[in-house]
């Protein structure tokens, strides 16, 4: 269990917007993800949470900073090419908008079975159909869907879709980027089940990233809390919930919305200052597992 | 017509070639608001330099390549008759006989000091006859120009305001049968009709012998010509702005405009339009070698004296100095265009403007 | 209470290669004068067709089958393209779900918001144009007002754009506005605060309000009625408390049970089974049937009306016939996560 999969060590990426003026998308982010464990990255659009996930999946080239994934540096160009199937096959990504993720000029059955065609892997099931319908079936889907364009399927059935081409790899580390944040609260449930359910059967590890912190409540075990291109608190989720150090945890944590009107209406959201939130310091681990980023000011325990 | 487009190629590659280039070394300078005008400037002026060389390089070995004898544009059917010592005097009088890499030295040291040697065919220089004819061509390609920046804008807003109306599709069937008939066609349909079997337009030329002085004569020769160039890309435009104005009238920040209680003239006209106009003038800018382009074909069929009828006389009779000055200037026309247009969408892009303002924008 | 905005029997389809949709069937509503009105359900349902309806934006394809929207006493169903101009943006004007799309990226915020000022004022002067742009700009809390307003939409952020939208909703004083998803393209924090601009602005102007969200969590702030729909029908309106803490129609007491907020860590989400069914093809009776756990025999045959639970409260299925069996039993398995949480003496504030 407490085996690093991922090692993210000091990560900064810039945008190069003109000879002039850079962007910090990512900086100086660093931490941990463990065998079997589902991490949640969380903080608002903006913070550089995709471009971290970018970043970890060799789309982009970061700026400096160390990927070790299973003990390989990925961002070494030397390293990465020798053990680029391993590297390709074992760490799939799903995006957050499935409309435009998906080729809306393949079938259903092709989208699924294409990881398998691209890498010349041998289904297991036989042909590339039966290894699809499987998929397909394993993530709560009839085979009538299979010869389906994209386009013909709903926001869920889409994702559904989009997670059944990630499992047919086997991966060992799932990126989901933000993959429920557009859909409706009822298929956003049935989604989120099914992560919970594929983790366990399989026990990959899975980066979360949302915007919304009730979500990665239910489903992650760690939390990291990013916040302009920084990562100012990590802690087990629960401990998060319960003891949130860092004011704009607190901001993230109040402001989601509870399906109360009485207390709803009564309550007073915290002070969303975002100079408040600028703590230059270095993280310090508060209590196990526990790190917040430390400021100048004391940080009332 | 087949080189010039090729020469169109080579410009776009040398271009790209020359911008990598160019981004090292002046990756350090540029320190001042003034320094990095100038360095911009200069930039651009190094990269247009070195995509001409590169053009005139390319076209200069690919026109020596090809086929055929350049004696025959000089002596013409005396070719046939010289003996084989005759021969070889002719062409070590038009320095034919060096190797082509020395040729090409000496053509780029005599164009840089303005001199692009005489055409084989007309025995003058090259530049007073293009000269003699471009004006010819300005009128022909310049008037047509200005007709189908007036005309198409004007056909694909009326079309698409009545979208999908009749006059919307009649209009829109019309103009793709006639974008579809091949110009040559079209001009010998209209040759036939008009000056063949009517006898009310001149069929050919630019103006009646004698008379060239006459604007009425002039303005009769060039209706023909000017009536198969428009009608050809006319659509071509139009249709392209019918697209974009829906496209725009498809957008969501209509429904706001329009919920506001804008009506849907305003919209139209205030919001679609505005988003399309600007990026039309940008278009129009690069598609100013297309239009011209396709006056060199209309000029041949009509032969009208100009430059389009010049450029397919020196590829056919290897008329090498004629075809490198020709080729030389479709590319200055290219570059030039494709820059006002890049200065026009960077102009109009308010994405550009102030991008300063994108940080503290939260 | 004399109603601003009441619609009855509503009924609009889409002509479509697939045949009919029927997007809304048979919508009654009401709104009252100063009152937020929650219009909720998944995506697909019809809620923004009925705000496109009342503001007679729809597509061409779409039409009126029946029914009459009655905006401030005036039958308003029948009105031409040039009588809706000149009730838009006055009587009533829109918030739209996507503030990264709904901005003219080509024409600066202020100028924007001046055009929606001058639909209602068209000889105001220049100037007074402007102050009133920046008084509007200054009520939805876009700090730096006179800066801002001759920069363009692509330099604000999602928060700040749909505070804009929210000024061009309100230059003319609109006495109804209506809200499709206002947060729902934007992040929690930034919701809350569109949120309660949202509710300051309802105090301050008393506007009456039709917020339309697929969250329930979102409107459980702002809302002093509710209305759930489910396939083009409305299937449960009330009170806030109503909906909240006594839900009767077993579609809403799905969507409440959905929410990520209720669920104990290890635990699974409780999801609605299924899928919503498609509007070309309805299927017969109650359209919530095969996904409804409790359904009887008789939601496959015929349509449920709609139910009076109290004053307030109504629901349409049929479940509260007095021939069905015993609510009390069907009780038992909705879990009392939300009557633990009701906080003391909370009961004063019901509206």
């Amino acid at each position: 269990m407490c085996e690093v999969l991922l090692d993210v060590q000091h990560l900064t990426h810039y945008f190069k917007i003109n000879s002039k003026i850079k962007i910090r998308a990512v900086d100086d982010l660093s931490f941990q993800i463990r065998r079997g464990e589902i991490f949640g990255l969380v903080g608002e659009s903006g913070c550089g949470k995709s471009t971290a996930a970018y970043c970890l999946m060799n789309i982009y080239r970061p700026f400096s900073g160390k990927i070790l994934y299973r003990g390989i540096d990925i961002c070494d160009p030397k390293a990465y090419r020798r053990n680029k199937k391993m590297l390709q096959t074992s760490r799939q990504m799903i995006f957050q908008d499935s409309a435009s993720s998906l080729n809306g000029r393949m079938k259903v059955a092709e989208i699924i079975a294409e990881p398998m065609e691209i890498h010349h892997i041998r289904p297991p099931r036989g042909s590339l159909r039966r290894e699809a319908e499987f998929q397909l079936h394993y993530v709560g889907m009839e085979a009538s869907y299979l010869d389906r364009y994209p386009s013909q399927l709903s926001g869920g059935m889409r994702q559904r879709v989009a997670i059944a081409r990630a499992l047919t790899m086997e991966p060992a580390l799932l990126i989901a980027d933000e993959p429920v944040a557009s859909l409706d609260v009822s298929i956003q449930a049935q989604i989120l089940n099914l992560f919970k359910h594929l983790q366990s059967e399989h026990g990959f590890s899975i980066l979360f990233i949302a915007h919304d912190l009730s979500v990665v409540k239910y489903l992650c075990d760690r939390v990291g809390v990013m916040y302009r291109g920084r990562l100012v608190e990590t802690a087990p989720s629960g401990e998060l919930f319960e003891n949130p150090l860092h004011p704009y945890t607190k901001a993230l944590l109040s402001a989601i919305p509870c399906p109360d009107p009485r207390r709803e209406r009564h309550r007073v959201w915290q002070e969303y200052d975002p100079a408040l939130f600028e703590w230059p310091g270095e993280m310090v681990e508060i209590s196990p597992d526990h790190l917040v980023r430390k400021g100048e000011e004391k940080i009332e325990n | 017509m087949k080189i010039k487009i090729f020469n169109r190629e080579i410009c776009v590659c040398a271009l790209l070639a020359t911008n990598s280039i160019c981004a090292k070394s002046s990756a350090e300078m540029g320190k001042t608001v003034r320094g990095r005008i100038w360095l911009y400037y200069g930039r651009k002026i190094f990269n247009f330099l070195v995509s001409m060389l590169f053009l005139s390089v390319a076209v200069f070995f690919v026109a020596r390549l090809a086929p055929g004898d350049p004696l025959r544009s000089y002596y013409g059917d005396r070719v046939e008759k010289m003996s084989p010592e005759e021969r070889e005097r002719a062409e070590e009088r038009l320095g034919l006989k060096e190797p082509v890499l020395t040729q090409y030295i000496r053509w780029l040291e005599h164009a840089l000091q303005g001199d692009f040697g005489i055409s084989y065919k007309y025995k003058r220089n090259v530049s007073e006859v293009i000269g003699a004819r471009l004006g010819n061509t300005l009128m022909l390609g310049g008037i047509s120009l200005a007709l189908i920046l007036i005309l198409a804008p004007g056909l694909g807003i009326w079309c698409a305001w009545h979208e999908d109306k009749w006059q919307d599709r009649l209009v829109c069937r019309a103009g793709t049968v006639l974008s579809c008939i091949p110009e040559f066609w079209l001009s010998l349909v209209l040759v036939f009709i008009f000056a063949v079997s009517l006898r009310w337009l001149p069929g050919s030329g630019a103006c009646s012998p004698g008379r060239e002085d006459d604007i009425s004569d002039r303005i009769q020769h060039l209706i023909l010509p000017l009536a198969v160039a428009v009608t050809n890309h006319l659509w071509y435009y139009a249709y392209m702005i019918r697209n974009r104005i829906l496209e725009e009238a498809r957008a969501e920040y209509v429904l706001l405009a329009r919920s506001k209680g804008l009506s849907k003239r305003t919209v139209f006209f205030r919001h679609c339009l505005r988003n399309v106009l600007p990026v039309y003038l940008g278009l129009m800018a690069i598609s100013v070698p297309h239009i011209l382009g396709g006056t060199y074909i209309v000029e041949m069929v009509f032969s009208y004296p100009g430059i389009g009828t010049l450029a397919y006389e020196s590829v056919q009779y290897q008329d090498y100095n004629m075809l490198m000055l020709l080729s030389m200037f479709s590319g200055i026309l290219v570059m030039t265009c494709s820059a006002i247009s890049r200065t026009i969408n960077a102009w109009i892009d308010p994405g550009m403007k102030n991008t300063e303002n994108v940080l503290d924008g939260r | 209470m004399e109603s601003l905005l009441e619609i009855r029997d509503l009924s609009v389809s889409f002509d479509t290669s697939q045949g009919e949709l029927k997007a809304l069937r048979n919508v009654n509503l009401s709104l009252y004068p100063g009152e937020v009105l929650a219009l909720v359900g998944e995506s697909g349902c019809g809620k923004s067709v009925l705000c496109k309806t009342i503001m007679k934006l729809l597509p061409e394809n779409a039409r009126i089958k029946n029914g009459r929207i009655l905006a401030a006493g005036k039958d308003i169903t029948d009105y031409r393209e040039k009588e809706m101009e000149r009730l838009r943006g006055r009587l009533f004007s829109m918030v739209f779900q996507n503030p990264m799309t709904v901005l003219n990226p080509a024409v600066s915020v202020g100028e924007q918001i001046g055009e929606a000022v001058r639909v209602r004022y068209p000889k105001m002067k220049r100037e007074e144009v402007l102050k009133r742009v920046l008084e509007l700009m200054d009520l939805t809390g876009i700090p730096e007002a006179e800066k801002r307003c001759k920069m363009y939409p692509c330099h604000f952020s999602g928060g700040m754009r749909q505070r804009s939208v929210m000024a061009i909703a309100l230059a003319c004083d609109p006495g109804i506005l209506l809200a499709d998803e206002p947060t729902t393209a934007l992040d929690v924090t930034v919701q809350a605060q569109i949120l309660d601009l949202l509710l300051m602005i309802q105090k301050k102007l008393k506007t009456a309000t039709l917020l339309v969200s697929h969250d329930l969590s979102v409107v459980a702030r702002v809302a002093d009625r509710i209305a759930v729909m489910y396939a083009g029908k409305i299937i449960e309106t009330g009170t806030s408390e109503d909906i909240f803490y006594d839900p009767r129609h077993p579609y809403t007491r799905g969507l409440l049970r959905s929410l990520p907020f209720f669920a104990e860590k290890g635990e699974e989400l409780y999801t609605i089974p299924g899928m919503p069914p498609s509007l070309t093809r309805l299927p017969r009776g109650d359209a919530f049937a095969c996904r409804n756990e409790y359904a009887l025999a008789i939601d496959y045959e015929k349509e449920p009306p709609m139910f009076r639970i109290s004053d307030t409260h109504y629901a349409a299925t049929w479940l509260l016939d007095p021939r069905a069996p015993s609510m009390e039993n069907i009780s038992l398995a909705w879990p009392d996560m939300l009557s633990g949480n009701r906080p003391e003496g909370g009961g004063e504030n019901s509206v």
